[in-house]
């Protein structure tokens, strides 16, 4: 059995929170994507198969939702209110990222949705919350990880700071979601009584950030870039012959230095003093520079199988693309293929960052096409007839 | 109906240590778990910073701690009877280290049979990097974030801090909670491998699908847009404020709406309404051109004036925020009262990161200070598992605890 068998989810939610309802539908729950009939946005956000833009080809939205179903519904029409709200009545939770008020406006707001169900859990998900004076202010993902403090502090200090990899700001606001539905569900299982979750992807951005905030209320410093230089400052770049590595100071400071002074590499780095790990850190900058000089003429794959024999914890500076055959992440089960019936191919997507032992029973389903299952949750959850089902379509509803 | 948090009643046998397994334990701390940490005391300074203050003190707010000396079979037994008393066991340390004490998951069932052990070590259990050390940099280097969050020369920089932390961290805490509810569902516990290496990995897809299915190699030009294409977008210079030069404006224009909105909010200048800037297809093209043209005005402005009149007309703009921005000067944070006070030892008060949610029917979480090594002792190890002053007297001197 999965650990979210027999929970349902309405997931009314736009790209910045899609996130939210796959770590759902991952873990065996039953994600019914509800989407406008002209399809979700995140459809149209590339990368696509093949690079031909089509709302059935979008590689964004197919690694968002993935192992969920899809409902058509036109949510402006009111007979698309009210098909939602009957769905509402039975499902344990709804996921949605909205302007804040637009829920209210359309009728589904939360007094609306707990009265017809009380035991219903509503994770609301926006850019700043419900609340306070930026709360209709307008933000993507690179705006929430700017204003979130997550991207001032990575960088070169004369240079623009760095956006990270990947919509991070969406993803820091969908697992601390997915998080407070858990708590709050946990929470209906002992009082009988489902809540309102009001996430912030901006607090949940900040919440994200490791030494920003803590430096500043404790020290009243103000972080700042260092090019590669870990704020700890026990790690930066270097550059060999064919790629780069993550140089790291602590571990067997002893091996490293050995193994240095052997390539006649080491200069001052013998002395004593150097053992000290504070040592090493207030001069981190001489020290990696020495470094530095030192890995250059090495290959990447050579100084880290040798880094790795001394167990010196060095590691290579990938390409997003060289985790498909990283020994590691095979070796676990990380990808798996899914079928894609419509194209005749499998297509091989990442997992999930954990394995639970009592319930590995995985059912994967592959990403919705538009609207694919909307007759049959319509029919199987609320008893719609083929009759009806053709008239919705007629009006455009679904 | 006296509300209560939701985890009120929940106890975590925690031995994490260092930053991300305390994130994830800081969650659950948050929503009411009472949290114990099992901590070693080490004569001297901290090799991770100040205790209460800093990062320590800001992850580690809220828990409790015990000090146990695990090198001891006594200290292993007082923590096996403290598992008994729990409802969750988590730990980062690398694979091997629990076997060792005898504390693993097939153990501790038969310690308690409905417990559910989480362990977030580097690589997870399996593999064959299973026993390596890593940390928050090497793991973002490893998983692609180094080499693609580049400089506008190419020159990798990555994170200046450890995100693989912080995401190993709300993993963590999710898979908890997915086991409570099985557990609540089931009656059954169970053990949870959860890789840090692996939650890098879950939050870089759309790269790594585009890879796998694309056969594409990722560069820092591909990678740079992934919420789709928008113009103007990324990140511009603005006015020093004061003495610092250092300030800048993030923008995202995407839809022929918010194009006009951006151009009526910065005045129409006559550049703007050229045809070559007419659609995004057309800025997209002349990206280079109009990036000088906006970053010329940006120049002449205020960082938090800028987006303050860029939002009032509908425009997705922020402020790039440095620490004293997000902590000092954030109107949203203050209002929403995101930021906790805690009170030191000494009286003073200090402000903790929150939470990033409100619960519409649980009490507004509340932080205690962080508690320096072994400041439980008494509750844990007398009111907890019930040992006499007399018994945990002998235990000192036994070194099985230090007091």
């Amino acid at each position: 059995m999965s650990a979210l068998a027999g929970l349902r989810v309405l997931d009314l939610t736009d790209r910045r929170a899609a996130l939210c309802g796959k770590l759902f539908a991952d873990m065996g729950a039953d994600v019914i994507l509800v989407e406008p009939p002209d399809g979700a946005d995140s459809r149209r956000i590339g990368p696509f198969l093949d690079d031909r833009p089509h709302r059935d080809r979008s590689l964004f939205f197919w690694n968002y939702n993935l192992n969920k179903r899809s409902l058509t519904l036109d949510l402006s029409h009111e007979r698309g209110i009210e098909l939602l709200r009957s769905l509402a009545g039975s499902a344990d939770v709804v996921i949605e990222s909205f302007a804040p008020g637009y829920m209210e406006r359309v009728g589904l707001g939360w007094a609306d949705l707990h009265r017809l169900n009380p035991s219903l859990v509503l994770c609301s998900i926006s850019p700043f919350g419900q609340s306070g004076p930026w709360r209709d202010y307008k933000a993507d993902d690179l705006v929430l990880t700017a204003l979130g403090g997550m991207i001032y502090v990575n960088g070169f200090p004369e240079e623009a700071p760095v956006r990270p990899l990947g919509l991070q700001a969406y993803h820091s606001g969908a697992y601390y979601g997915a998080i407070a539905t858990m708590c709050a569900l946990l929470a209906r299982e002992r009082d009988g009584v489902g809540q309102w979750v009001d996430v912030s992807i901006l607090e949940a951005t900040a919440s994200a950030v490791e030494h920003v905030a803590p430096s500043y209320m404790s020290d009243g410093v103000v972080q700042q870039r260092r090019g590669s230089l870990h704020w700890t400052r026990y790690f930066r770049v270097g550059r060999c012959r064919d790629g780069y590595v993550m140089h790291c100071t602590l571990g067997d400071w002893t091996s490293l230095v050995e193994w240095v002074a052997g390539d006649g590499a080491a200069q001052e780095l013998t002395g004593p003093q150097w053992e000290e790990v504070t040592y090493r850190k207030e001069r981190a900058e001489r020290l990696f520079d020495i470094l530095d000089q030192w890995v250059r003429p090495y290959f990447r794959d050579e100084l880290l199988a040798r880094a790795q024999a001394l167990r010196i914890p060095y590691a290579s500076v990938q390409a997003p693309e060289e985790l498909l055959d990283d020994e590691q992440l095979l070796s676990r089960r990380f990808f798996f293929e899914v079928e894609h019936p419509e194209l005749g191919r499998k297509l091989r997507y990442p997992g999930a960052p954990y394995m639970f032992s009592a319930t590995a029973g995985k059912v994967y389903r592959r990403p919705p096409l538009l609207g694919e299952h909307t007759g049959e949750i319509l029919r199987d959850e609320l008893g719609l007839s083929p009759d009806e089902l053709a008239a919705l379509s007629v009006q455009g509803v679904i | 109906m006296q509300r209560r948090a939701p985890l009120e009643g929940v106890r975590v046998a925690d031995f994490t240590w260092v930053v991300a397994g305390p994130v994830a334990t800081r969650i659950l701390a948050d929503q009411g778990a009472e949290v114990i940490k099992i901590e070693r005391k080490i004569e001297g300074a901290d090799a991770l910073g100040p205790r209460r203050t800093g990062l320590q003190g800001d992850i580690n707010r809220s828990k409790r701690s015990v000090a146990i000396n695990m090198a001891t079979a006594q200290g292993v037994e007082l923590a096996r009877r403290l598992v008994a008393k729990s409802d969750i066991v988590i730990d980062n340390f690398s694979a091997r280290v629990m076997k060792q004490w005898g504390m693993d998951y097939e153990s501790l069932t038969r310690v308690k049979s409905d417990i559910i052990c989480i362990s977030m070590s580097g690589f997870g259990h399996s593999g064959p990097r299973a026993n390596y050390v890593s940390y928050g940099p090497t793991l973002q280097a490893l998983a692609g974030f180094t080499l693609m969050m580049a400089s506008r020369r190419g020159e990798p920089a990555g994170y200046g801090y450890s995100y693989a932390d912080m995401a190993g961290g709300y993993s963590g805490a999710l898979a908890a909670l997915f086991a409570l509810w099985h557990r609540k569902k089931t009656g059954r516990g169970q053990f949870i491998d959860l890789s840090q290496f692996e939650s890098l990995a879950a939050v870089i897809g759309p790269a790594l699908l585009d890879s796998s299915v694309n056969e594409r190699s990722q560069s820092p030009q591909a990678t740079s847009m992934p919420e789709g294409p928008a113009a103007p977008h990324g990140v511009y210079r603005c006015r020093s404020l004061a003495e610092d030069d250092d300030r800048w404006l993030a923008l995202s224009v995407r839809t022929h709406s918010e194009w006009r909105a951006f151009v009526n909010a910065i005045g129409s200048p006559a550049w703007a309404v050229e045809p070559k800037f007419a659609s995004l297809f057309l800025r997209m093209r002349n990206r280079t051109e109009l990036d000088a043209h906006v970053e010329r005005w940006t120049r002449a402005h205020d960082a938090v004036k800028a987006m303050e009149l860029l939002q009032r007309h509908g425009v997705a703009a922020g402020l790039v925020a440095n620490g004293a921005d997000l902590c000092a000067r954030n109107p949203q944070l203050e209002a929403r009262g995101f930021w906790m006070p805690v009170t030191l030892p000494d009286g003073s008060a200090l402000r903790v990161t929150g939470v990033p949610f409100r619960l519409s029917d649980a009490p507004l979480p509340k932080a205690r200070c962080t508690p320096d090594v072994g400041d439980d002792n008494d509750y844990v190890l007398g009111e907890v598992l019930g040992l006499t002053r007399g018994e945990r007297d002998a235990l000192a001197a036994a070194g099985a605890i230090w007091q």
